[in-house]
């Protein structure tokens, strides 16, 4: 029997966009089910055949169908017929509770581009179910009016970074106050606290760039904000190997956590914004974020129905790469050690570094490249640490629980540093560490590669040169 | 409100129970989706006691239940009919032991197969059954469907890979089957548990077996223009001796969606089919078993055949075809999957009506299965969004179905009965095989509450949980006074000895008889035997098909004349249960006794795959099959072997074979026991593979002509040339000497021959690590008794020393009723 699909199937993709207003509320939704019906094709590819459930740590945590890839799919194709209103609760829960890790897709024999289903119900939902809660709310009014500000923006980090610098956030945690509020806030001071670096940065200066080919550094909102010596470490390290590094001034968020929220409209401004930054050039787009790069790859899809932009889109996604796979493409410097060789660094590689960037065995390659380093992968480095852009905010439980797995491993491995490629799972693997006095430092790669070559004196090198 | 549902909170907590109808929608369907029945809730137990408390509270409301692992199952076996309770174990996620000296580990049901073996790699070991879907299958599924996987035709399906499992019953009863010992007492009930689709009760934990990682391994990939020489050469491979661990193949269609996939592996595109085989073993003389399948393919008309690279092409390769299945996606939006078996001489044939159906109905199918079993998985894709599509795909796939069966086939290979192929099984079965499985499940679940509607087609249209109480209800109240025996009008005496000279007169026998002891070689018989019915004019070798490692006889045939003419092929059946000529196949697989080669080759239950058997109303029923590879109905054989004739008279069996090896030799070492158990343990480390190691008391090395002071050991190997020798030597140089018996086939022969020499004794079975304290209480001076040394297995001659290992277990009432049910009346006689 054919699926009854409502009207709405046909009228995708909407001539222009729906026009998302986050503030305002959408009562009449039942008959849209627009952004799952499209995706027919794509929900028909999964064959159920349950390749997919280990690999998702909701599924192992909770071992409810729902809470797996291909019970999230079975949801989703419901919808999509028919068959489940996107009003459900159970729809809703579901999926708000998925990592968007794309760990699944990893795992799928029949290549289910989940993770743009996934958004694709977020979207469904976002309309569907507007949430009233005041957690939804204050996400959609940041979302809205701070992320896609740059001015607003700005002015919110910097008051976070003061807030940190001054000692702030670190009283809340030492007087108990956090807690007094609630494990969220505490867990949310602990998180902004593991944003502190673990080196301190000797040089601040640029090395005069090499003549070599020209790279655009994608900074991202929260790696400039919180994270600016990353920006900087990851800088010095291309320019050493050779690059010439610029970063155009014009660029905004990549748009991830709009995308993840559902709010593909938002995503979609800030997509735009970027092609306008990076164009005019066809040099490759370094980031240094697994969340940041995945979010940029998909602008081909997620603009693909974007008549004016589509094409460029692509070539933009086409161009974006992790600062370790640009360096993988050439032989790399190495350069001395930065820890001590008693000390062990296990390596945690991000999800969407892993899965969304595909990554990972360049992550290594470039730890590899420091001699003396005693490092490893962590056993379940594949698997996510529950951080998931702000899911360890929206679902603190089922993050604890995902978090405290990777906490074990990394106990286990008798880890001293711990190494993970993307600013979020830092901030909640160092969050989670802190707060359970596990005594481990948690750092981005490049800032191991960074200091190593300061300490093999390739930077006073470049100062003279400067 | 369902009061059930707040019963079932109260005992697991209200977060462990799933009831909103939305919540339910995921759990209508498991790997198959064409089925669909949504539950009516679904549980998470967390430990044994909360499983049982769960299904006392079932009982008590007359729910039924199905019981559900990862849901990767593909005969919608893991649906709830009617609205039935799911009991989900997913939780029960714990690997509680892994015992590597005893080569065991102790799983919950939850546990998924790749996490057995990545936990045991540490100490080269390894859990053999690898199904496709073994990242995600649990172990609980594996035992219920008896999973098998691609390494099945060296090393047989889960059956032979779980040694016991803790069992609830619906009711709440808990009880243990089987046991991590070698021989454990009673019937088989663990035989027939695995493999019975959740229909007998749940399992909470299991006890399964490691196998050392063989240290060398061969994959070669070969390409064919055709699928018609790919098969031809897969028999010729099986024919010629060799026996791969693993035996695969993919057609062309299949190879096309892999490499669409995630899983491409560089397969070539345009061959008509591959083939994919694993050798495995020692490293000494692999590669010249390498070398004769490369000769064997390209003699078929290989366009090439070549080793993997290296470990990595191996395992993307075999990635490759683990994910076939799934990679159909990328071709197809649907498609239904088969699981016939058929003999493996027969799949040229069948592959070509396989293509010649579909092409019939315009639809297309893709290939890709276990060529070396015969098991054939035809995908066959469609647009279930197309109702003449979803039409035409069931009426191909029944045809199909009747095409394997005709050719001696199966149903089902390892995929299960479950929902969808239940109204098949008349196809193999009759109905008064159907009542004898029917039989059976009312023993385990008197109340058909478990999993109802699977396995056995409904009987004349009647409600699910109905139509099996109201067809089991008599048999499970009746009182044996209550049957009341037909006079007999036969001219068959009360007692002495009849020689039936056929099934049906055999049959009649057994109808007619108040009291009947089955008989085969005269070697075992009980002292107060009414009439004893012997097997001894049935002496027929019905047929023996070298390339299918199958042959069929009458159970009056003796194992010395079976093996005589399976030997004229190079092939064998490999057993040395206690015989000194005499015992007859009947006689061995009664007994289910092994000998001293079980721990290389296995007991009688392994190697017998199907029988008929008459019963004691005297209708003669047929169990398994004739395939090497079945999971059709309930495994009724593994009940049969070792009941003693106490649940029928076996008439008639089909084996497994094995091919001849090419080579066999011995060495004797001495001295106290615990040095030879330390040896034996270190000789199987070394990834060496003895397929004995035997150790003797002195007085026992005596009857065989060796003079000893102290205790001995035998350690056999067999193999071809080069693998033999270097074991030897590896095996002298480990026992730092020893004495090599190149011509040894008489010493076996003498050992094996010398119980039947003793009336009285006993055996029993302990974990390897117990053997050394065990030996050394009964290793008082002359007694006659003999050990395996790598599997636990005791057998004292003359009983000069008592049984010291008693435990009767807790499931003697299971066995109670599983007899009552198979022969009220009592007719053969009590066993236990």
């Amino acid at each position: 029997m054919a699926p009854q699909i409502p009207d709405a199937a046909t009228a995708w993709p909407p001539a222009t966009s729906p026009g998302i207003g986050l503030s305002t509320q959408i009562t009449s939704n039942t008959s849209f089910t627009a952004a799952l019906a499209a995706q027919e094709q794509e929900l028909l590819s999964c064959i159920h055949c349950g390749l997919c459930l280990e690999a998702c740590p909701t599924y192992v945590a909770t071992g409810n169908e729902n809470d797996g890839p291909r019970g999230r799919l079975y949801l989703m194709r419901a919808v999509a017929e028919g068959r489940l209103e996107n009003t459900s609760e159970a729809f809703s829960k579901h999926i708000d509770r998925c990592l968007g890790c794309r760990a699944c897709e990893q795992a799928c024999p029949a290549g289910v581009q989940y993770g743009q289903l996934l958004e694709a119900s977020r979207e469904e939902l976002l309309h569907a179910q507007p949430k009233d809660d005041w957690t939804s709310k204050l996400l959609r009014l940041v979302l809205r009016h701070v992320w896609l500000s740059p001015v607003r923006l700005r002015f919110f980090f910097g008051a976070t970074r003061l807030f940190r610098d001054l000692g702030l956030s670190r009283l809340v945690l030492k007087s108990g106050l956090g807690r007094l509020i609630s494990p969220r806030a505490e867990f949310g001071m602990a998180l902004l606290e593991s944003s502190r670096p673990i080196f301190k940065e000797r040089t601040h200066a640029d090395q005069s760039g090499g003549s070599g080919e020209g790279v655009l550094l994608f900074k991202g909102c929260v790696g400039e904000g919180l994270f600016a010596r990353v920006n900087r470490a990851t800088t010095r390290v291309l320019q050493a190997n050779g690059y010439e590094v610029a970063a155009p001034e014009k660029q905004v968020c990549c748009g991830a956590l709009h995308a993840h929220a559902g709010d593909l409209d938002g995503a979609r401004q800030l997509a735009r914004k970027n092609l306008t930054a990076f164009a005019g050039s066809k040099a490759p787009i370094i980031t240094n974020a697994g969340g940041c790069g995945a979010m940029l790859t998909t602008y081909g899809h997620l603009l693909a129905n974007d008549e004016r932009c589509a094409e460029s889109a692509r070539q933009f996604s086409a161009r974006v790469r992790d600062v370790s796979q640009q360096l993988a493409t050439g032989e790399m410097r190495s350069g001395e050690s930065p820890v001590d060789n008693e000390e062990y660094v296990a390596c945690d590689l991000s999800c969407h570094l892993l899965y969304g960037q595909k990554a990972g065995d360049a992550s290594l390659k470039m730890l590899r490249s420091i001699r003396g380093l005693n490092f490893g992968e962590l056993y379940n480095a594949e698997k996510c640490c529950g951080a998931a852009g702000i899911y360890n905010m929206l679902e603190p439980e089922l993050s604890r629980r995902i978090l405290n797995e990777k906490l074990e491993a990394i106990d286990a491995a008798e880890a001293d540093i711990v190494v993970t490629g993307n600013a979020g799972c830092q901030m909640q693997i160092g969050a989670g560490a802190a707060l359970g006095e596990m005594g481990i430092q948690v750092c981005h790669p490049i800032e191991l590669v960074d200091e190593s070559y300061a300490r093999a004196g390739f930077y006073d090198h470049g100062k003279q040169d400067a | 409100m369902d009061k059930l549902i707040d019963n079932l909170a109260a005992i697991l907590g209200r977060e462990n129970v799933l009831s909103k109808p939305d919540e339910l929608l995921v759990y209508e369907c498991d790997g198959l989706t064409h089925h669909k029945h949504r539950p009516r809730a679904v549980v998470f137990p967390s430990s044994t006691d909360e499983t049982a408390a769960v299904m006392r509270e079932l009982a008590r409301a007359k729910a039924p239940f199905t019981p559900r692992g990862a849901g990767t199952g593909l005969s919608g076996g893991a649906l709830a009919l009617n609205s039935g309770v799911v009991i989900e174990m997913a939780r029960m996620r714990r690997i509680l032991k892994i015992d590597a000296e005893n080569r065991l580990a102790v799983v919950q049901p939850g546990v998924v197969n790749l996490h057995v073996s990545r936990a045991a790699a540490a100490n080269g070991l390894y859990y053999v059954p690898d199904p496709s879907s073994q990242p995600s299958c649990t172990i609980g599924g594996n035992i219920a469907e008896s999973a098998g996987g691609i390494h099945c035709l060296k090393y047989g399906t889960t059956t032979d890979h779980v040694l016991g499992c803790r069992v609830v019953l619906a009711g709440g009863d808990v009880v243990d089957l089987g046991g991590a010992g070698s021989e454990v007492p009673g019937y088989d009930l663990l035989g027939v548990f695995v493999g019975s689709e959740g229909t007998f009760g749940i399992a909470t934990e299991a006890t399964l077996r490691l196998s050392r990682i063989p240290p060398a391994v061969r994959t070669l990939l070969a390409e064919f223009g055709e699928v018609n020489d790919a098969s031809h050469a897969v028999s010729a491979i099986i024919a010629a001796g060799v026996m791969p661990a693993a035996l695969e193949m993919m057609d062309r269609e299949i190879i096309r969606a892999v490499e669409q996939s995630v899983f491409a592996a560089g397969l070539p595109p345009d061959a008509g089919a591959a083939l994919l085989i694993e050798l495995d073993g020692i490293e000494a003389g692999i590669d010249s078993e390498a070398e004769k399948v490369r000769s064997i393919c390209l003699e078929y008309g290989a366009r090439s055949c070549r080793n993997a690279r290296d470990e990595c092409e191996r395992k993307q390769l075999w990635a490759a075809r683990k994910g076939a299945f799934g990679a159909i996606g990328r071709i197809t939006p649907d498609s239904m999957i088969q699981d016939a078996v058929v003999p493996r001489s027969r799949l040229p044939e069948v592959l070509g009506a396989a293509y010649e159906i579909a092409a019939r109905y315009q639809l297309r199918i893709a290939n890709v299965f276990h060529a070396g079993d015969g098991n054939l998985h035809p995908l066959i894709c469609y647009d279930s969004r197309s109702a003449d599509q979803v039409a035409k795909v069931k009426e191909a796939g029944r045809e199909l179905m009747e095409v394997c069966v005709g050719a001696g086939g199966t149903i089902t290979g390892e995929h299960g009965v479950g929902l969808d192929k239940r109204e098949l099984l008349p196809l193999v079965f009759s109905d008064d095989d159907m009542n004898a499985m029917l039989s059976v499940r009312a023993a385990f679940d008197p109340l058909g509450i478990c999993n109802p509607g699977k396995i056995v087609p409904m009987l004349r249209g009647c409600g699910e949980g109905r139509a099996i109480a109201e067809t089991f209800a008599p048999r499970v109240t009746a009182a044996p006074h209550h049957v009341v025996q037909e006079p007999s009008r036969s001219s068959v005496p009360e007692s002495g000895l009849v020689s039936p000279g056929s099934l049906e007169e055999l049959s009649d026998v057994v109808r007619s008889a108040s009291r009947v002891q089955p008989a085969g070689g005269m070697t075992w018989l009980p002292e107060n035997s009414d009439l004893i019915v012997s097997t001894s004019r049935l002496t027929r070798i019905i047929e023996h098909e070298p390339a299918d490692l199958v042959a069929i006889a009458q159970a009056g045939v003796t194992l010395k004349d079976f093996n005589a003419k399976l030997a004229e092929k190079g092939q064998w059946l490999p057993l040395d249960p206690p015989d000194d000529g005499r015992a007859t196949l009947g006689g061995i697989v009664a007994t289910g006794l092994g000998g001293a080669q079980q721990f290389g080759y296995g007991r009688p239950r392994g190697s017998v795959i199907g029988m008929k058997v008459v019963l004691a109303d005297g209708s003669v029923i047929k169990t398994g099959g004739r395939v090497v590879k079945n999971v059709a109905g309930y495994d009724l054989s593994k009940l049969f072997t070792g009941s003693y004739g106490t649940l029928g008279v076996i008439v008639e069996l089909n084996f497994k074979l094995r091919p001849k090896p090419e080579c066999e030799s011995t060495v004797i070492v001495d001295g106290p026991v615990v040095e030879l158990t330390t040896k034996a343990r270190a000789i199987v480390a070394a990834g060496l593979f003895p397929v004995a190691a035997e150790i003797v008391s002195p007085a026992f090395a005596s009857l065989l002509g060796i003079v000893a002071k102290q205790t001995i050991m035998l350690i056999r190997f067999a193999g071809n040339q080069v693998g033999v020798k270097f074991q030897i030597e590896r095996t002298l140089a480990l026992c730092e000497g020893g004495e090599v018996i190149a011509d040894d086939a008489q010493l076996w022969q003498q050992l094996a021959a010398a119980p039947l020499r003793y009336a009285s004794g006993w055996h029993a079975g302990v974990l390897p690590t117990e053997l050394a304290a065990i030996c050394k209480t009964i290793d008082v001076p002359d007694a006659l008794w003999q050990a395996g040394a790598a599997d636990g297995r005791i057998r004292m001659l003359d009983n000069k020393v008592e049984n010291p290992v008693t435990d009767p277990g807790n499931a003697g009432f299971l066995m109670d009723r599983v007899k009552q049910q198979l022969d009220p009346t009592n007719k053969f006689g009590v066993y236990r």
